[in-house]
């Protein structure tokens, strides 16, 4: 495949004057040679070129798109060209950066009275009483180490039988995470870290986060949920949520012990740490999908507590795209599909734990390489204008037909044209996704 | 006419007045009955009146009923002798194979059929029940006893004697048996509110509901099916069910119209069940295991219930009540000698107790349920009594109507008369149209539709009771893309268009058939 279309790129090279049609035609450029996306890429007809060349789309790794919106790169891009990441992705992306805008979001709305930062008096399971956010609290309580130390310690004294997960800021799939139910043990490895633990010299952060003990199980396994979620502007906020989701099951049975604290099988649901344990199957690859869920929530705990869960997953990711709207450069060139990693509590509650700017296009299973191929699919078929040429003056205002298995999150544009009195739009109206 | 009619209700009465103090639950029913007749509000003046009145309110009214009900399916013409000869000497045939495949597999693996388990083992099944994926045996070395293919060409046997057929005409059909299956129309006359068009819950759940006060079908059905659902009388719950069921009903409404719902006495009999697993190791344990690795566990619609379906499916092997109950239909199962007992009555043992031994694929008889039910226990009697009810029908030859035979003979029929130019194509690329559906029949479709359209098809099949809608699927399925296998000539390619079913909507497929003038 890729062949072909490097033959193609260097024919057209070779031509001295490009007939008008030829001129209209879409070239692309890619950090990433990822089947689902070559062959949605070769789908259109498009012409595959460098990024020193003439590209009218660039499917970019997130260091490439750094440089590119550079101040140093001094790089323009014209009304023609669109990249598939926002210059600064990472306030969403970045665990300790996603935490810190969602608490100021929250604590913004606090000030202005709005009625969504309501709090309330909360018993935990331990008999400790908190206050939480009624409508915002989505995210487990996190800390950035080295900076909230303290105020980690102080949380951490409130409920000290609970567990609490480190994750490093920069890393991804599940690579130096682990858990603590010891304060000791956190002091035991800041010792044994090779950076050592002090705030002003240490280079990596951590995030540390209640960990959520009590997650739903199905048959008797603990799994998450990987949702994508596909963002073309920022301001006015315009969101769509993929209706192909995966739910993402350990290989072993969940178990709370403390024996099983250290067996990192059983407590992450990352495909890439469970494709090592013993019971990784290839066929399945561990994920069922999100309409399976819906069924068998539907089935076992009945309606109304299945769409309250649905409608406060999509709540949630709204949310989280307000929260960090306001400090995002919002380039007319960009969009960004990201994936929502998200795990239920058995109380049907969803929490989110992270979101990745760049979600993997690796194919597990056939199922999945399908998935994904739909995925980038869809992704062209909505940010691009109707013609299929990327213009980045078009109104995006996709169609039904072009959202494919896209529904309408949120698109703040549309709703100011609704309701022009309402107040910038922070009242979400999520449509119901089926 | 109506004298007549009348005597025969009155027999059955009789009959089921006598019958009915067999049941299980005739004993607590009986006593409630007593305590109602020494309440206040049954009068000995007018004892029928008042007596029934009073029952109806503490709903022993429907409990009657629903016993009635039950009892009355359960009654349906059971074949003692199969009129047919050939096919009764095909399934003792088959039977025998059967059985000697198992004792083969035994002396090859050198092992017992039936053996004591040691307490160790005894002791790490009783600990790793909940997650028996976890439980390690070695079963290289074990294969499934059948699968489709291999009962199919049974089947296919099943011919006979064709007396004009030409040289190279393969004796392939199943049309020379003298059963009688339905036409289409006759099928339609069946289903009757599908083919006269009338809105279905899988059809279009979003169309606009014709009763005032919902807004959409679904809405509408959610309430009415509630309504049906509190007032728990069997038959009304069939009637309900014909037209498709939301999914959070579902769960409840199968039992009910099953008479599968649980109380204490089944939670004991099941954990006697487990009892009988835990102290009596068969092979067969060994081809449960591999059927559900095999199956279930491969499946990404099913693996992430596979410890639920162990339970299940080991359990199931060991409910003699399940042999007691199709006495007759399921031919005569293997005793053996449980190794390490002393020999004495109970040293004995029917192979499995249940008298079903499993072929490749049989768990996914079970699968679907994991969609409608947490725990084990409703699980495995809902499970149940689908398979007393239907599925053994599906892998067991008779000639009753619902049987497999008969319905391989339908969608034969139906696909000749309906689809002529498909079935001409198939004759002449020499395929015989039943080898590219069989599976789909064998297993009622489960693990070839996705979970949503089976359910809304098993929906179906309790509404109308009857297997013939399985069939009319395959029939329209292969209407359906009857375009791309008119483009293939051999059976490989002919099964690629037809693997997969997940675009599939399968009650607009069926009633779109069935409304067809």
């Amino acid at each position: 495949m890729n062949q072909e279309a490097k033959k193609v790129a260097n024919n057209l090279y070779g031509r001295v004057n490009m007939p008008a049609i030829e001129r209209c035609r879409v070239s692309f450029c890619t950090d990433l040679e990822k089947s689902v996306l070559m062959s949605n890429f070769e789908r259109r007809g498009w012409n595959q070129v460098g990024p020193d060349d003439e590209w009218n789309f660039y499917w970019a790794s997130t260091q490439t798109c750094r440089n590119l919106f550079s101040v140093e790169s001094g790089y323009r891009m014209n009304d023609n060209q669109m990249i598939n990441h926002f210059p600064n992705h990472y306030e969403l992306s970045r665990k300790d950066l996603l935490v810190k805008n969602i608490k100021r979001y929250r604590k913004e709305l606090e000030r202005e009275g709005n009625p969504l930062a309501e709090k309330a008096e909360v018993v935990l399971h331990g008999g400790q009483v908190v206050t939480r956010y009624v409508h915002l609290d989505f995210i487990p309580v996190t800390f950035v180490l080295p900076a909230d130390y303290n105020m980690f310690v102080e949380e951490y004294r409130k409920s000290p039988q609970s567990t609490w997960i480190m994750k490093p800021c920069g890393k991804s799939q599940g690579t130096g995470i682990f858990l603590i139910n010891k304060l000791s043990k956190l002091k035991k490895w800041s010792r044994e870290a090779k950076t050592p633990f002090h705030p002003q010299l240490s280079k990596e952060s951590y995030v540390i986060s209640r960990y959520i003990d009590n997650p739903l199980l199905i048959g008797g396994k603990k799994f998450d949920l990987r949702l994508y979620v596909l963002v073309t502007s920022f301001r006015p906020l315009k969101a769509y949520l993929f209706q192909l989701g995966f739910c993402r099951f350990c290989t072993v049975k969940y178990d709370t012990s403390v024996t099983e604290l250290d067996n990192m099988y059983v407590h992450l649901t990352n495909v890439s740490v469970q494709k090592h344990g013993g019971d990784y199957n290839n066929i399945h690859g561990g994920k069922m999908t999100v309409q399976n869920l819906r069924l068998y929530l539907e089935g076992t705990k009945g309606r109304a507590v299945t769409d309250k869960l649905f409608s406060a997953i999509q709540w949630l990711i709204v949310h989280s795209l307000k929260g960090v709207s306001s400090v995002m450069a919002n380039d007319r060139h960009c969009f960004e599909c990201y994936g929502y990693d998200i795990i239920i509590d058995n109380q049907l509650k969803p929490w989110l734990v992270e979101v990745n700017a760049s979600p993997s296009l690796t194919s597990t299973t056939v199922n999945d390489r399908i998935l994904k191929y739909k995925l980038i699919d869809n992704i062209l078929s909505v940010v691009f204008p109707p013609d299929g040429v990327p213009d980045v003056r078009w109104n995006k205002l996709p169609s039904a037909e072009a959202l494919g298995n896209f529904d309408l999150l949120i698109d703040e544009e549309l709703l100011e044209k609704e309701e022009p009195s309402s107040s910038s739009g922070r009242g979400a109206k999520p449509n119901k996704a089926r | 006419m109506d004298g007549v009619k009348e005597e025969v209700i009155h027999q059955t009465a009789l009959k089921l007045a006598e019958e009915i103090k067999n049941l299980s639950i005739y004993k607590s029913f009986y006593n409630d009955v007593q305590k109602l007749v020494a309440s206040p509000n049954v009068k000995k003046e007018d004892f029928k009146q008042t007596l029934q009145q009073a029952m109806k309110e503490k709903g022993l009214d429907t409990k009657l009923r629903n016993t009635v009900f039950h009892w009355v399916r359960t009654q349906s013409k059971q074949n003692k002798l199969d009129p047919l000869t050939s096919l009764s000497k095909a399934s003792a045939q088959w039977e025998k194979r059967i059985h000697k495949s198992l004792n083969s597999m035994c002396s090859d693996l050198e092992t017992s059929l039936a053996k004591i388990r040691p307490q160790s083992e005894q002791d790490e099944l009783a600990d790793k029940w909940n997650e028996l994926s976890t439980y390690n045996l070695d079963l290289t070395k074990y294969r499934p006893v059948y699968a489709p293919k291999d009962f199919l060409e049974v089947l296919l046997t099943l011919s006979g004697y064709v007396p004009f057929t030409r040289e190279d005409e393969p004796k392939w059909e199943f049309a020379h048996l003298p059963l009688q299956v339905k036409t289409l129309d006759q099928i339609r006359k069946l289903y009757l509110e599908w083919s006269s068009g009338e809105p279905l819950l899988g059809a279009n759940p979003h169309m606009a509901s014709a009763v005032p006060g919902f807004v959409t079908l679904e809405a509408e059905r959610v309430s009415l099916g509630e309504r049906v659902a509190a007032l728990g009388y069997a038959p009304v719950v069939q009637e309900y069910l014909k037209k498709g069921s939301p999914q959070c009903l579902r769960a409840k409404l199968w039992a009910q119209v099953l008479g599968s719902e649980i109380k204490g006495q089944q939670i004991t009999y099941f954990n006697q069940l487990k009892k009988s697993v835990l102290e009596v190791d068969l092979m067969i344990d060994k081809l449960i295991f591999k059927d559900v690795q095999l199956t279930a566990s491969n499946d990404d619609q099913y693996f992430v219930f596979e410890d639920v379906l162990y339970q299940v499916m080991l359990c199931f092997s060991r409910d003699c009540d399940v042999m007691q109950q199709l006495k007759g239909s399921i031919g005569s199962p293997l005793t053996v000698t449980i190794k390490g007992k002393q020999t004495s009555t109970d040293s004995l043992t029917v192979f499995p107790p249940s008298g079903v031994i499993p072929f490749h694929g049989f768990t996914m008889y079970a699968t679907p349920f994991c969609y409608l039910y947490d725990d084990p226990v409703q699980l495995y009697y809902t499970f149940r009594a689908f398979y007393i009810r239907y599925w053994h029908r599906l892998h067991y030859i008779s000639t009753h109507p619902q049987g497999i035979v008969s319905l391989c003979l339908l969608y034969e029929r139906l696909l000749e008369a309906n689809e002529p130019l498909l079935w001409i194509h198939f004759r002449n690329i020499n395929i015989n149209p039943i080898r590219v559906v069989f599976k789909w029949l064998m297993r009622a479709f489960s693990g070839h539709l996705p979970p949503d359209q089976l359910l809304l098809l098993w929906d179906a099949i309790l509404g109308y009771d009857c297997l013939e809608i399985l069939p009319l699927l395959a029939l329209a399925i292969l209407s359906f893309r009857k375009e791309n296998i008119f483009q293939v000539n051999t059976l490989q390619n002919v099964d690629a268009v037809l693997a997969d079913l997940s675009t599939i909507s399968v009650i607009p497929l069926l009633q779109l058939a069935l409304m067809r003038a």
